[in-house]
C-alpha cells in the first residue's frame, strides 16, 4: 500500500530436516575461535555452522546459524570471538551473536552478491564487498549496538572499482585495504580517509584471494591466472611470481610473520611456499574438491581446509624448517610427493541435491544428490516422501510417469543444495494448478476441488494472526483443513529474481513482530487467498464440441459447438453434457448454453453416461476420467482450436 | 542512382549505349567466355532482392549448384528455388553477353511466399539474404525428405515413437557453401568452468565501429563479454546464477563467408532504426583470427567476390546495388545498368569519416570467398 512502484513479491520456502547437523553444499569460509575452541563454516547451503574443534569429540556439531537464504560466501569472527559477519549472494551482511547463534541485524546496502569481508582487528573495522563493485567500511562496534529502533548505521564507501569484486583485505591496525577483483588489478586504499593509494598491474585473470601484512607494506596475491604475487605496497611493485599450483589460486593463508604462504584452489592441493624462497615449497596434502578457504588451527601446526563439496578437514602443517630439505618440493604433482595423506580431523558434511525432476502431477519432485542417492518430495505438504537409495533415476522417473496435466504453479532451485520452492510470481501463475481433492488425496468425497497454490499458502501462512482472519461468521479461521506444513519451514519473501525481503520459519508467524513485518512484506493477492479464504478463479477452457464422422444420427448438425468448461473437469461430464444436451433431450440449440460446470443432473437415465456416449479427440477415444486439459495436452497437443467429438453408443 | 524510383521504364533507350560501353570497357578479347553480365529490371523497390541475387550469381559455388539443380530438377513443381534456377539459367544461356532481364516470375513467387516481401516498399537486404538462404535450404531438406520418404515407406519402423521421421543430418549443398560453425564459450566466474556450446551460422552478423576495419570488427565480435548484474549466468556446476565471461568464436569456416555490417540502429530517442555510415574497410583478402582452439580449417584464406551496397540514409529508404568480383575485374550492377568499375573505387563504399552526412554509399553485406573453394 505505501509504494506503488515496488517490484513483484516472490514467495519460496525451502524443503528440509528441522535440524541440518551437516553441510549441504560447498562451504566457502572458515573462521576459528582458538580461545573457544570453536570452528565456523560458512555454508553454500545459506548455513552457518559451529564445530567443537577438541580432540577426541565425536560428535563436532555445536549448532547451526540460519538467516541467510542464499551461499555465504565470507565470515569473519570479531570483538574477540563476540560476535561475527557474514556475507552472502542474498546481497546482505549480517551481524551475529557468535556464542549464542542468532543473527543480530541485516545490512542491506549491497545491491548484488557480497563475496568477501576483511577485518581489521585493532579497529574493529569491517569491509565488505562483491558483485556490486562497492566497498563498505563498517565499525564493529556500532553494529552491534543497532536495535529495532536504532537501526541507522553510517557507512564509509571506497569507490573507483570497476569492475566485480571477489577479494578484500585489510591489516590488522586497519592502514591499508586491497581489494581484487575481474580487473585483474589491485587497488589498494588507506581505509583511515578512504583514500585511494594505488593500483597495481601484473595479474592476467581475477584476483581471488588476498593477504596484507600487519605493518601493511607487503600483500600476497592468488589468481585465476595460476600465480601466486608478493608485492611490495611500499615500493609499489610486484616482488615475485609463485607458480606452484596448476590452476587458479583461490585460498590464501600467510603464517603470522610473514614468512610463508599457504595457497590452495582449483587444482585441490595445498601448498606451503617460502616468500623469500618460492623454489622451497612443499604439497601439505590434495583435497578432494576445490579448495575454497584455508584456516589455521589454534596452535598453527595445522590448517582447516574447505572445499566445494561439504566436508571439511584439517591437515598437519610442515614444520617450516624442513621445506628447504627439497624432499617434497619437486615441482611435479605426484601424491607420493605429498606431506600428509590422512587429516588429523575430518567433520563429514552431507550430500546436496544435484538433479531434480517436477512429475505430472505437479505436487512431487524426484531429486538426486551428489552421493547418487534418490528421493521423493511433496511440495505440496513441503516434506520429503520417500528416499529411494541408489536407484536409476530415469527409471524411478519413468515409473512415476503419469498422463495427467496439471498447470505449473512453481519453480525449484537447487542454490542451496536443498530444494528452495518459488511458487508463482503473481495469482494467475502461482494459482493456476486446480485439482480434485479426492484425485490429490486430501478427502474422500467426490466434487470438490482445491488449488494446489492456494492450500500451500494457507498452510505456509497458518500462524499468521493476521486481523483479517476472521470468516463471515466472524469465527477465526485457520489452515487449509487438510494439512499443515512443519513449523521449521523456512518461509522467505523477496523481489523476484533478486533480493531477499524477509525470511521466518512457518511456526514464527504468530510472533507480533513477525506478524507486523508480515503486514508490511506480503503481497495482497496472497492476503487474500491465505488468510480472507477468498477462492482462486477457476481457469477456464474453450473448446468445440462436434459429433463424430463415423456417428450417423445426427449428420445434420455439423455447426461447431464452441463451449468453455473449467480445465480440470473430466471427460464424463461432457459426456454427461452430451447426453443431457444434444442426445438425450434433442435440443438442437442446447449445446451452446453454459456447460460443463459441474451443474449436470444425476437423473440421466440408468446407464451412466459415459456408457452411452464416447468423446474422441484425434480420433482417440478418451478415458471418461481424464480431464480436459490432459486431453488437450497430450492428445490435441496445442493450444488452439482444442475439438472434441462424441459418438452415441446408445439412445 | 540514391532514389529507388527507377522502375525500368526507360532501360530500353539506356540499353543499347550502356551495353556498348560495358563491352568497350572489358574489350571484346578479354570479355570473358561463357560469362553473361546481365542487369536485373527494378519492380518497385525491388533492388534488395536484385543487388542479393547478383552478389549470389558472382558467388561461383553458389551459381554452379543452382544451376546444377536446375539440370536435374526438370519437372517439380514451383518454388523460390525453382525460380531461382530458372533465372540464373536464363542468365547463363543468353545469347548476348551484356544485356538485362526482367526477374518477374521469381519476384511474384518472393511475395506469395513471405508476406512482408508482398509489397512495394524497400526491404531490408539482409533480411532478404537471410530468408532467401535458408528457404532454399529448407526446400532442398523437403525433397530429400519425400524422397527418402518413398524409399522407407514399406519400412514403418523408421518412425520414430514421436511420430517424427529421423532427422537426415546429411548437410544440404547450401549448408556446405555458407554455413560455418561459432562455439560459444562461458566460463563461469565462481567455479570457473568452461562449457562451450556450437551453432551454425549462415552468415557473420558484426557491429561496426568508426574508422575501423572488418578485422577489427570481427575481433570485437569475439570480444569476451560479462554476464553480470541481472544477466548472470545459470551455472550447471554451480546450481545458481553467477557471474561469466562468455565469448564466441570460429569453429568451422565457411567455403562462403557472409558478412552482415550492422548499420541499422535502433535509436530509442528517434524511435526508428538509424544508418550508421562508419568508414570500415574491407580488404580485397581476408583472413580470420578470432578462431577457435579446435578450429577445423582457422587458416582459411578468403577473397572478397561480392559486396551488397547500401546507398541513402535508413532501413526503409534509398538504394541497394551490388559490386561484384568476375575474372579479375570488378563490375557494379545498380538494377538494370552494368558498369565496370576500378578496384581501386571500392574503397568509395567503406563509408563516411564524419558522422555530419546522413546519406551514404557502404558496403552492408560482404561475400568472402575461400581461396581453397573447389572451382
Amino acid at each position: 500500500m505505501s509504494t506503488t512502484m515496488r517490484k513483484k513479491t516472490q514467495v519460496s520456502f525451502v524443503i528440509r530436516e528441522e535440524e541440518e547437523r551437516r553441510h549441504k553444499n560447498g562451504v566457502s569460509s572458515l573462521q576459528l575461535d582458538p580461545i573457544q575452541g570453536r570452528l565456523y563454516s560458512a555454508g553454500r547451503d545459506g548455513i552457518i555452522r559451529v564445530w567443537n574443534t577438541a580432540t577426541g569429540v565425536q560428535d563436532r556439531y555445536i549448532q547451526s546459524m540460519e538467516h541467510h537464504t542464499d551461499w555465504v560466501n565470507d565470515i569473519v569472527l570479531c570483538c574477540g570471538g563476540k560476535n561475527l559477519i557474514s556475507a552472502s549472494s542474498d546481497t546482505t551482511v549480517k551481524v551475529w551473536n557468535a556464542p549464542k547463534g542468532f543473527c543480530m541485524s541485516t545490512l542491506r546496502t549491497h545491491k548484488d552478491y557480497v563475496r568477501t569481508l576483511a577485518y581489521a582487528k585493532d579497529k574493529e573495522q569491517v569491509a565488505s564487498a562483491g558483485l556490486d563493485r562497492a566497498i563498505f567500511l563498517w565499525d564493529v562496534n556500532t553494529l552491534t549496538a543497532l536495535t529495532a529502533s536504532n537501526n541507522t548505521v553510517t557507512t564509509s564507501s571506497l569507490v573507483g572499482n570497476k569492475e566485480s569484486i571477489y577479494s578484500l583485505a585489510m591489516n590488522p591496525p586497519g592502514t591499508i585495504l586491497v581489494s581484487g577483483s575481474t580487473e585483474k588489478v589491485l587497488r589498494v586504499w588507506d581505509p583511515r580517509n578512504c583514500s585511494r593509494l594505488m593500483k597495481l598491474k601484473g595479474h592476467a585473470d581475477n584476483v581471488k584471494a588476498l593477504v596484507v601484512s600487519q605493518d601493511g607494506s607487503q600483500c600476497v596475491s592468488g589468481s585465476s591466472d595460476g600465480t601466486i604475487k608478493l608485492w611490495s605496497l611500499s615500493q609499489q611493485r610486484c616482488v615475485s611470481t609463485i607458480r606452484v599450483h596448476s590452476e587458479a589460486v583461490w585460498a590464501l593463508l600467510a603464517t603470522e610473520n610473514f614468512t610463508h604462504i599457504i595457497s590452495g584452489g582449483r587444482d585441490r592441493l595445498v601448498i606451503i611456499t617460502e616468500l623469500r624462497n618460492p623454489d622451497n615449497f612443499m604439497i601439505v596434502c590434495e583435497e578432494t574438491a576445490p579448495i575454497l578457504k584455508l584456516c589455521f588451527t589454534a596452535d598453527q601446526q595445522g590448517v582447516w581446509v574447505s572445499t566445494s563439496e561439504s566436508d571439511i578437514r584439517c591437515w598437519k602443517l610442515p614444520p617450516r624448517n624442513s621445506l628447504s630439505s627439497d624432499m617434497y618440493s619437486q615441482s611435479n604433482y605426484n601424491t607420493n610427493n605429498v606431506y600428509q595423506t590422512q587429516p588429523t580431523h575430518h567433520i563429514p558434511g552431507g550430500p546436496a541435491i544435484k538433479h531434480y525432476t517436477v512429475l505430472n502431477d505437479k505436487r512431487h519432485i524426484l531429486t538426486k544428490d551428489t552421493n547418487n542417492e534418490v528421493a521423493l518430495y511433496d511440495v505440496l505438504k513441503a516434506c520429503k516422501v520417500e528416499d529411494l537409495g541408489e536407484v536409476d533415476f530415469d527409471e524411478e522417473v519413468k515409473k512415476r510417469f503419469k498422463m495427467v496435466y496439471v498447470p505449473n504453479w512453481f519453480n525449484v532451485d537447487l542454490k542451496t543444495g536443498m530444494l528452495t520452492i518459488h511458487l508463482g510470481q503473481d495469482e494467475t501463475d502461482c494459482l493456476s494448478a486446480w485439482v480434485s481433492a479426492k484425485e490429490a488425496g486430501l478427502t474422500t468425497e467426490n466434487d470438490q476441488k482445491v488449488n494446489f497454490g492456494a492450500l500451500l499458502l494457507q498452510a505456509l501462512l497458518e500462524h499468521w494472526n493476521h486481523p483479517n482472519r476472521v470468516n463471515e461468521a466472524g469465527m477465526k479461521v485457520i489452515g487449509n483443513n487438510f494439512f499443515s506444513v512443519p513449523l521449521h519451514t523456512p518461509l522467505i519473501f523477496s523481489e523476484v529474481g533478486g533480493r531477499t525481503l524477509y525470511r521466518l520459519q512457518v511456526g514464527d508467524a504468530a510472533g507480533d513482530n513477525e506478524r507486523n513485518l508480515l503486514i508490511e512484506t506480503v503481497p495482497s493477492w496472497v492476503v487474500e487467498v491465505a488468510v480472507e479464504m477468498s477462492a482462486p478463479n477457476l481457469n477456464k477452457l474453450p473448446f468445440y464440441l462436434l459429433p463424430h464422422s463415423s456417428c450417423q444420427s445426427k449428420q445434420d448438425r455439423q455447426k461447431k459447438d464452441r463451449l468453455v468448461a473449467n480445465d480440470f473437469i473430466q471427460c464424463r461430464k461432457v459426456a454427461e453434457h452430451v447426453v443431457e444436451k444434444i442426445v438425450g433431450s434433442g435440443d438442437a440449440n442446447g449445446a451452446s448454453a453454459g456447460s460443463g460446470k459441474g451443474s449436470a443432473t444425476e437423473d440421466s437415465g440408468n446407464d451412466a453416461p459415459e456408457e452411452r456416449v464416447e468423446l474422441l479427440c484425434c480420433d482417440q477415444v478418451l478415458d471418461p476420467n481424464m480431464d480436459l486439459r490432459t486431453v488437450r495436452h497430450f492428445i490435441w497437443k496445442s493450444n488452439v482450436e482444442f475439438t472434441l467429438h462424441y459418438r452415441v453408443l446408445k439412445q | 542512382m540514391s532514389i529507388c524510383q527507377d522502375l525500368g521504364l526507360n532501360f530500353q533507350q539506356r540499353m543499347g549505349a550502356n551495353i556498348s560501353q560495358l563491352e568497350r570497357d572489358i574489350g571484346s578479347e578479354q570479355f570473358p567466355p561463357n560469362e553473361h553480365y546481365f542487369g536485373l529490371v527494378n519492380f518497385g523497390n525491388t533492388c534488395y532482392s536484385n543487388s542479393v541475387l547478383q552478389a549470389l550469381y558472382f558467388c561461383r559455388p553458389f551459381r554452379e549448384k543452382v544451376l546444377e539443380y536446375k539440370a536435374k530438377n526438370k519437372r517439380t513443381k514451383e518454388t523460390l528455388l525453382t525460380c531461382l534456377a530458372d533465372l540464373f539459367y536464363s542468365i547463363a544461356t543468353q545469347k548476348k553477353k551484356v544485356g538485362s532481364i526482367a526477374p518477374k516470375k521469381f519476384i511474384a513467387r518472393l511475395r506469395k511466399e513471405k508476406e512482408e516481401f508482398d509489397n512495394y516498399m524497400q526491404q531490408d537486404a539482409h533480411e532478404f539474404l537471410n530468408f532467401l538462404i535458408n528457404h532454399i535450404n529448407e526446400i532442398i531438406l523437403a525433397e530429400r525428405n519425400q524422397s527418402t520418404l518413398k524409399i522407407q515407406k514399406n519400412t514403418p519402423e523408421n518412425v520414430t515413437c514421436n511420430g517424427t521421421l529421423p532427422q537426415n543430418t546429411e548437410p544440404t549443398w547450401v549448408h556446405e557453401i555458407f554455413q560455418g560453425t561459432l562455439t560459444s564459450e562461458t566460463r563461469c566466474l565462481n567455479c570457473e568452468t568452461v562449457s562451450s556450446k556450437d551453432e551454425h551460422f549462415f552468415d557473420l552478423q558484426v557491429d561496426v565501429g568508426q574508422n575501423t576495419s572488418i578485422t577489427h570488427c570481427l575481433k570485437c565480435f569475439s570480444d569476451t563479454e560479462t554476464l553480470c548484474n541481472d544477466n548472470k549466468f545459470k551455472c550447471d556446476h554451480c546450481s545458481s546464477y553467477q557471474e561469466a565471461q562468455k565469448r564466441m568464436r570460429v569453429k568451422k569456416l565457411p567455403l562462403i563467408l557472409a558478412l552482415h555490417l550492422k548499420r541499422f540502429k535502433y535509436m530509442e530517442q528517434y524511435n526508428r532504426h538509424i544508418k550508421v555510415s562508419h568508414r570500415v574497410v574491407f580488404p580485397l583478402e581476408l583472413r580470420l583470427f578470432n578462431t577457435s582452439d579446435d578450429a577445423v580449417n582457422p587458416d582459411r584464406l578468403y577473397d572478397l567476390v561480392a559486396v551488397v551496397v547500401h546507398c541513402g540514409s535508413g532501413p526503409n529508404r534509398g538504394h541497394y546495388i551490388s559490386i561484384v568480383k568476375s575474372h579479375g575485374f570488378w563490375l557494379l550492377f545498380d538494377d538494370d545498368m552494368v558498369d565496370k568499375i576500378d578496384a581501386s573505387a571500392i574503397e568509395d563504399f567503406y563509408g563516411l569519416t564524419s558522422d555530419i552526412q546522413k546519406s551514404s554509399e557502404t558496403g552492408y553485406i560482404l561475400f568472402y570467398q575461400s581461396r581453397d573453394a573447389s572451382c
